[in-house]
C-alpha cells in the first residue's frame, strides 16, 4: 500500500482570525481558526494549512497565539505559511506549535534560507510554496501574493528548492486559483514529475471530482482546498468517500 | 507518571506534550540534558536532524546511556527512535546505542516519506486497542535497521522497515503518534501504561 493521498483544508488567517466567511452549521466561533481546525480534524482531514494573509509584524504575534491555541487540540499536522521572512520566523512559528512552515517570497530572494532551515529543523518541516502562472509553454514563478513576477521557471525553481532542502512543495496555480473550475492538472503533473518530494496541489478546486482528478491524473500527493469545505458544500468525509470509491488510497480513522 | 521530554532546541514539542497529558502523564520539558538523569520516564521527540539531536545530548552521553540501561522507560519518536541506535547515515558521530543496529536513508519513493502509511503490528501492548493494520503519520527520510528481534510493527515504503520497536520498557516509533489522530493518542496512552508497569 502506498502512502494515502492527503486532503488538506486551508484556512486564511488575518490578525489571528479566520477570514473569508467560513460557515459551519452548529459552530459558534466561525472566526476562530483553532475551532475550525478541530472541526476539520473531526471530519477526517489529514492535515491543516494556515495561511497568514496580511502577515504584518503585529499580525505574526496574533498568528502565533492562534497557532498555539490550535496545537492544543490538533493531533494531525499543521502547516503555517504567509509572511515567513527569516530563519527566526521559521523557528518561532515551529515553536508556537506548527509542524511545518511554508516559505514563498523569502526563499526566492535568498534560497539559502531553505538550506539553513532544513539543516536545523529537518527538511520535513520546510515547505516551499510556489505560485505559478502560465507563460507560453511554461509557468513563471510569482512572489508577494502573486503580485511580483520573478522571471523564474516553475519547474527549474521546484528542482532547485528541493536541492536546497525543501521537503515538500505547495504548488498553487494562479490561473486556476479562485475559478473553481478545477486544479491545473498539467502544471501539477509537470512539477510532480520533475521532483522527488511530495507535492500538494492548490488552486481551483470547485467540486469533489476536481480533487479526484488532481490526485489521479495530476499525480499530486495531496490536495489543498478552501471554499469547497468552508461553505459547508462538502465535508472532508464526503471527499474521502468518493476517493475511496474510485480506488484512491485514503486514510480512514479506525478508532 | 511524570514524563520528561528533551528539547533539542528545534521544532514543535507542543503536540507531543499535549498528547502525553491526554494519556494521563504529567509532562516536563527540559532543555538541559542533565535533567534527564533523574527522570522517571524519558521521551526523545522527533524533530530536527540526527547530528543536532546528538549534539544536544552529548554532554551527558555515557551517564544517560547508563541511566536508561538501568531500566528507565523511554520512548523515541521518529528521529528520537533513530538516536536510540548506534549510528546514522544522516550525520557522523555515535548515537545512544540503546538498540543495536544503524539508521539508513530510504532508498526509493518520494523522500521524505511524508503522510499516512499502514502500520502492521503484532499485538504488542504498545498497540493495545489499535487495529492490526492502522494508519499513522510519517515524516522521515531515514529508517532504522535493528539487529535482533526488537520490531513490534512493520511498514512498507519502497522497503519493509520496523515502524515500532520495543525492548522491555524501551520503545521507539518511526511515525508521529502525536500527529496520528486517535490511534496515535491511544499509542501514547499505551506507552504511559508500559512506563508505569501497568500495561
Amino acid at each position: 500500500m502506498p502512502l494515502t493521498k492527503r486532503i488538506i483544508p486551508c484556512l486564511d488567517v488575518k490578525d489571528g482570525v479566520t477570514v473569508k466567511g467560513v460557515r459551519f452549521k452548529d459552530l459558534q466561533s466561525v472566526g476562530d481558526p483553532s475551532a475550525l481546525a478541530a472541526e476539520y480534524q473531526d471530519q477526517g482531514a489529514d492535515e491543516i494549512v494556515f495561511l497568514d494573509v496580511n502577515a504584518s509584524v503585529s499580525g505574526q504575534k496574533t498568528l502565533h497565539a492562534a497557532v498555539q491555541k490550535t496545537a492544543e487540540n490538533l493531533f494531525i499536522p499543521l502547516t503555517v505559511g504567509g509572511g515567513i521572512r527569516s530563519f527566526e520566523d521559521v523557528r518561532k512559528t515551529l515553536k508556537a506549535g506548527a509542524d511545518k512552515t511554508s516559505i514563498n517570497s523569502a526563499a526566492v530572494q535568498d534560497p539559502s534560507l531553505l538550506t539553513r532551515c532544513s539543516d536545523a529543523f529537518g527538511s520535513q518541516c520546510v515547505v516551499i510554496a510556489i505560485d505559478a502562472k502560465r507563460k507560453g509553454e511554461s509557468w513563471e514563478v510569482y512572489t508577494y501574493s502573486g503580485t511580483k513576477a520573478t522571471g523564474l521557471d516553475t519547474i527549474e525553481w521546484s528542482k532547485e528548492a528541493c536541492e536546497r532542502g525543501a521537503g515538500e512543495i505547495l504548488l498553487t496555480s494562479m490561473d486556476a486559483d479562485g475559478t473553481k473550475t478545477g486544479y491545473d492538472i498539467e502544471l501539477t503533473r509537470a512539477v510532480v514529475d520533475a521532483v522527488n518530494v511530495p507535492v500538494i496541489a492548490s488552486g481551483g478546486c470547485g467540486k469533489i471530482e476536481d480533487i479526484v482528478e488532481v490526485l489521479t491524473t495530476g499525480r499530486a500527493d495531496a490536495a489543498l482546498a478552501a471554499s469547497i469545505f468552508h461553505y459547508g458544500e462538502h465535508t472532508v468525509a464526503d471527499v474521502k468517500k468518493i476517493l475511496e470509491s474510485k480506488g484512491v488510497p485514503i486514510r480512514k480513522d479506525v478508532m | 507518571m511524570e514524563v520528561t521530554i528533551i528539547d533539542y532546541g528545534v521544532g514543535n514539542l507542543f503536540s507531543i506534550a499535549r498528547g502525553l497529558e491526554r494519556a494521563g502523564a504529567e509532562v516536563r520539558v527540559v532543555s538541559d540534558p542533565r535533567s534527564l538523569l533523574d527522570a522517571g520516564c524519558i521521551v526523545f521527540p522527533g524533530v530536527g536532524a540526527f547530528g543536532a539531536a546528538m549534539n544536544a545530548l552529548r554532554p551527558v552521553l555515557p551517564d544517560l546511556k547508563r541511566y536508561i540501561s538501568k531500566g528507565t522507560p523511554a520512548l523515541g519518536i521518529c528521529l528520537g527512535m533513530q538516536v536510540m541506535f548506534e549510528r546514522s547515515e544522516e550525520s557522523p558521530g555515535e548515537g545512544l546505542a540503546l538498540f543495536d543496529g544503524d539508521v539508513k536513508k530510504l532508498k526509493t519513493g518520494r523522500i521524505p516519506e511524508m503522510g499516512w502509511n499502514d502500520v502492521m503490528h503484532q499485538g504488542d501492548a504498545l498497540f493495545d486497542g489499535i487495529p492490526e493494520t492502522a494508519q499513522f503519520y510519517f515524516a522521515n527520510s531515514y529508517v532504522c535497521h535493528p539487529e535482533g528481534k526488537v520490531s513490534v510493527a512493520m511498514t512498507e515504503y519502497g522497503e519493509r522497515f520496523p515502524s515500532a520497536i520495543r525492548k522491555r520498557n524501551l520503545c521507539g516509533v518511526q511515525f508521529h503518534p502525536e500527529k496520528s489522530g486517535l490511534a496515535g493518542l491511544r499509542l501514547l496512552r499505551n506507552f504511559v501504561k508500559i512506563a508505569e508497569g501497568t500495561a
